[in-house]
């Protein structure tokens, strides 16, 4: 039987793909001094880890002080959401270059992706002496970020709208302002909607890591619960966390699902 | 005049979803401590971070961050490889279309959403406390961030390829697994290559911060330097850091075009 041979441009690049990985991943281990004896002891260190955490630290106490800590992390994340949807969405027009004049929209743009490339915890460092340790310091690092992220995206999707409903808008006599408001609104807002909800997903994960800085949040709470030695209480944090986060992923994303997907008729 | 048909009545999801949506934002605003005027009174202060953050001392930079720079490049290749390496035959376990078990499709799904949420830093965390501080913690919190956000990716993928191939296959009379090898794995590959590199680029932006718990790379010396509120040294390493990632972005959009 003849079966086509594999070309042999396509072996050459599977050959040096699977060196380069091979090499490069080589190369960091040994950079990093990451020998076999710690791999192969790896796991049972964090079994130890693991198992001087059970049984968990459920008393009264402990859920008094890491319950409001968890919360702090939701309420950082949904606020910097807001202030990163509120300010990303009139300026995602501008970034749009089918909306806005092409200078407006490249300038928009380099300031959005200058935002984007502080990290939150950097953004973090510098309002802490602004508005000292705390939530809102978080919620600001957050708030600032969510609009670079935000803002990229929402001018994406606005630049992949149908220029369909713009043209009937303006054959019947529409202005700008009227082919932005039943033009481009209606197409863009579930997409954008979706994203908002995204964003807060991820956020509220950047939140809980913000209070290793001392900017709010329950990071705060495990890193001196580790750096203590109190591994029962390190589990509960880590679990409360784990529920809050599952809980508010599943919430946002039957209701981004829902905006997408439009309602499921029932047959 | 013409019948224009009734608007429909708004869903729920607006009319209940809207009102509690802006009552949580206003909850949200106080809990967190909102307060524009304090903000604006101390904006000074501002002062102290940024007028360093934007006089960057580059000398210093280039004496004493290559090290770090490369630590965190090598924790972030070997955490990208590693975890994307545990994640490929992973997320076919956790896609319907390949693992036809409902049972185990839902305990692998359930288990990449596990460590789905628990953050980046967390993992550093928790393994310098159990395997010791340094750049091999570093390695294992990253493997577990790409292997988290690579079966998430990729078993999506998988859930919405062509069944038409694996039809073809079984038609055949090839086992299940001979099935997947044929005819799945090579619709995903060339989605998998381009997840990969954009793990690669979010390890590399995440490994900058994960010296701030002692996990290695150039965290470590943004950490030291912040304590003494020395953000001219720090912001030659943003920039060098940003340039890496923007040059990860261009290779991989050159890399996407070709294989995609």
């Amino acid at each position: 039987m003849n079966i086509p041979k594999q070309p042999l441009s396509h072996k050459i690049l599977k050959y040096t793909l699977t060196s380069v990985i091979i090499f490069a991943s080589l190369w960091s281990a040994a950079g990093l001094e990451i020998t076999i004896e710690r791999i192969i002891d790896a796991p049972r260190q964090i079994g130890i880890l693991v198992g001087a955490m059970f049984p968990l630290d459920t008393s009264q106490e402990a859920f008094d002080r890491i319950i409001p800590k968890v919360f702090e992390s939701l309420f950082i994340a949904w606020a910097g959401t807001v202030i990163g949807a509120i300010f990303s969405f009139p300026v995602s027009f501008l970034a749009a270059h089918n909306v806005a004049v092409g200078a407006v929209s490249r300038i928009t743009k380099q300031i959005l992706n200058a935002i984007r490339a502080f990290p939150e915890l950097i953004l973090a460092f510098v309002f802490l002496p602004i508005t000292g340790l705390g939530a809102f310091t978080g919620t600001l690092a957050l708030g600032i970020h969510s609009i670079g992220t935000l803002g990229k995206l929402s001018s994406e999707v606005i630049e992949g709208i149908d220029e369909g409903p713009l043209e009937a808008i303006k054959s019947s006599g529409g202005s700008k302002i009227n082919e932005l408001i039943f033009g481009v609104i209606p197409q863009v807002m579930p997409t954008i909607t979706s994203y908002w909800l995204y964003r807060f997903e991820i956020n509220l994960r950047a939140s809980a890591v913000l209070g290793v800085i001392g900017a709010g949040g329950v990071g705060q709470e495990l890193i001196n619960q580790l750096r203590f030695r109190d591994f029962p209480r390190a589990g509960t944090v880590l679990i409360c966390t784990i529920v809050l986060v599952l809980i508010a992923d599943a919430i946002s994303a039957s209701i981004r699902n829902r905006i997408i997907k439009g309602k499921v008729v029932k047959s | 005049m013409t019948n224009i048909p009734k608007k429909p009545p708004p869903s729920y999801l607006v009319t209940i979803g809207i009102p509690f949506a802006i009552l949580f934002t206003l909850f949200s605003f106080q809990r967190v401590g909102f307060n524009i005027q304090d903000f604006t009174e101390n904006l000074a202060n501002r002062a102290i971070v940024t007028d360093p953050l934007f006089n960057p001392k580059w000398s210093w930079a280039w004496e004493n961050t290559a090290d770090a720079l490369v630590e965190t490049v090598q924790i972030a290749i070997l955490a990208s490889i590693v975890g994307c390496a545990f994640a490929l035959p992973l997320s076919f376990y956790a896609s319907r279309a390949t693992n036809l078990n409902k049972y185990s499709y839902f305990l692998y799904k359930s288990f990449l959403n596990l460590v789905r949420t628990i953050p980046d830093l967390f993992w550093a965390m928790l393994f310098t406390v159990a395997v010791g501080i340094g750049p091999f913690a570093g390695v294992l919190a990253l493997i577990m961030f790409s292997l988290a956000i690579m079966g998430k990716l990729l078993s999506e993928t998988i859930d919405s390829i062509d069944p038409g191939p694996m039809e073809a296959a079984k038609a055949t009379g090839s086992t299940h697994n001979q099935t997947v090898f044929t005819s799945a794995l090579p619709q995903v590959l060339p989605n998998f290559t381009a997840y990969f590199l954009y793990i690669f680029e979010l390890c590399i932006r995440a490994s900058v911060i994960l010296g701030l718990v002692g996990a290695g790379g150039v965290g470590r010396i943004i950490e030291t330097q912040r304590i003494f509120l020395r953000f001219d040294r720090i912001s030659p390493i943003i920039v060098i850091i940003l340039v890496v990632v923007i040059l990860i972005e261009q290779f991989s959009v050159w890399i996407r075009k070709r294989i995609l």
